[in-house]
């Protein structure tokens, strides 16, 4: 049943890279979208932390990194939103996924985690599809300079 | 362009969620991760008002109603990861199934719905990349 779950984590994620590609197609502004999406879950966990912990306290360094990484984490959010304008979803969201291995990466120097063999394999993996993509974008970029009518 | 935007995706989108590993290693109580993620989305909900409010941008009603289907299905998917590991899914299997999943449902989508054609170097570049989340979830 545990399994189920994660599949559907994975289903729900999936729908909304889709539906901010249909929200795109719909001349939805991405700024404006960004927004809501962000008002939403602040008001919902706004009323968690009312109603499971009243009066509970946040320590200044823990306040502190929350601006950072949620300012971060809208940054992104806008940057994909953007992007899906003239790219392409599929590659896009990838590019969210991919930036897993960033703090993977920043672990390591950080809290001296362990390098092992599995983590330098996908670490390395995640440069080798960047490149790719990218060598993608500038074929598929030539391709729609020479056939404008050939598709996203 | 796109080139700026997927730099700025990786650095940004690959640190936003690191504040909760910092929290853990701080040893904060578990009991701060909802007033965390309140101040968390609300600060990144204010850098993107802010500058649009003093630009007087308007919002409208698609935007009010997308991105409230973004934010339902954002937060049914951390509720559904959070059941699968507190089903006692290990998480080694629990991530790599959710975020391999959400990209070829996205892959998917991007071919059926939006018509995406993807050329040699991108469709190599998706495989790889597919590979390489499911073992950065793994390791």
């Amino acid at each position: 049943m545990g399994i189920l779950f994660s599949f559907l984590g994975g289903l729900s994620f999936g729908l909304l890279g889709t539906a901010l590609k249909a929200a795109e197609r719909r001349k939805a502004d991405a700024a404006g979208l960004v927004i809501s999406a962000y008002a939403w879950p602040a008001l919902l966990m706004l009323v968690m932390t009312l109603l499971l912990k009243p009066g509970g306290h946040i320590p200044t360094k823990v306040f502190v990194i929350a601006v950072i990484f949620g300012i971060c984490a809208a940054v992104a959010s806008l940057a994909f939103q953007v992007s899906i304008g003239f790219g392409k979803v599929t590659v896009g969201w990838l590019m969210m996924n991919l930036s897993a291995g960033v703090p993977a990466a920043v672990s390591v120097w950080m809290y001296h985690e362990e390098l092992t063999v599995l983590k330098v394999v996908a670490l390395g993996l995640v440069l080798v599809s960047i490149v790719f993509l990218s060598w993608g974008q500038v074929v598929e970029r030539r391709a729609a300079a020479v056939n404008p009518a050939g598709g996203e | 362009m796109w080139f700026l935007l997927m730099l700025v995706i990786l650095l940004t989108n690959g640190m936003s969620a690191f504040g909760l590993k910092m929290i853990a290693a701080w040893g904060v109580p578990e009991t701060v991760k909802y007033p965390y993620l309140t101040v968390w989305y609300a600060s990144g909900l204010a850098a993107i008002a802010l500058p649009m409010l003093w630009k007087g941008m308007r919002f409208g009603k698609t935007e009010l109603i997308w991105g409230a289907l973004a934010g339902a299905l954002s937060i049914g998917g951390q509720v559904a990861m959070a059941v699968a590991l507190n089903r006692g899914v290990p998480g080694h299997v629990v991530f790599p199934i959710a975020i391999g999943g959400s990209i070829f449902v996205v892959a998917l989508a991007g071919r059926l719905m939006f018509g995406e054609r993807l050329s040699v170097p991108t469709a190599v570049g998706l495989a790889l990349g597919f590979i390489a989340v499911i073992l950065v979830g793994v390791s």
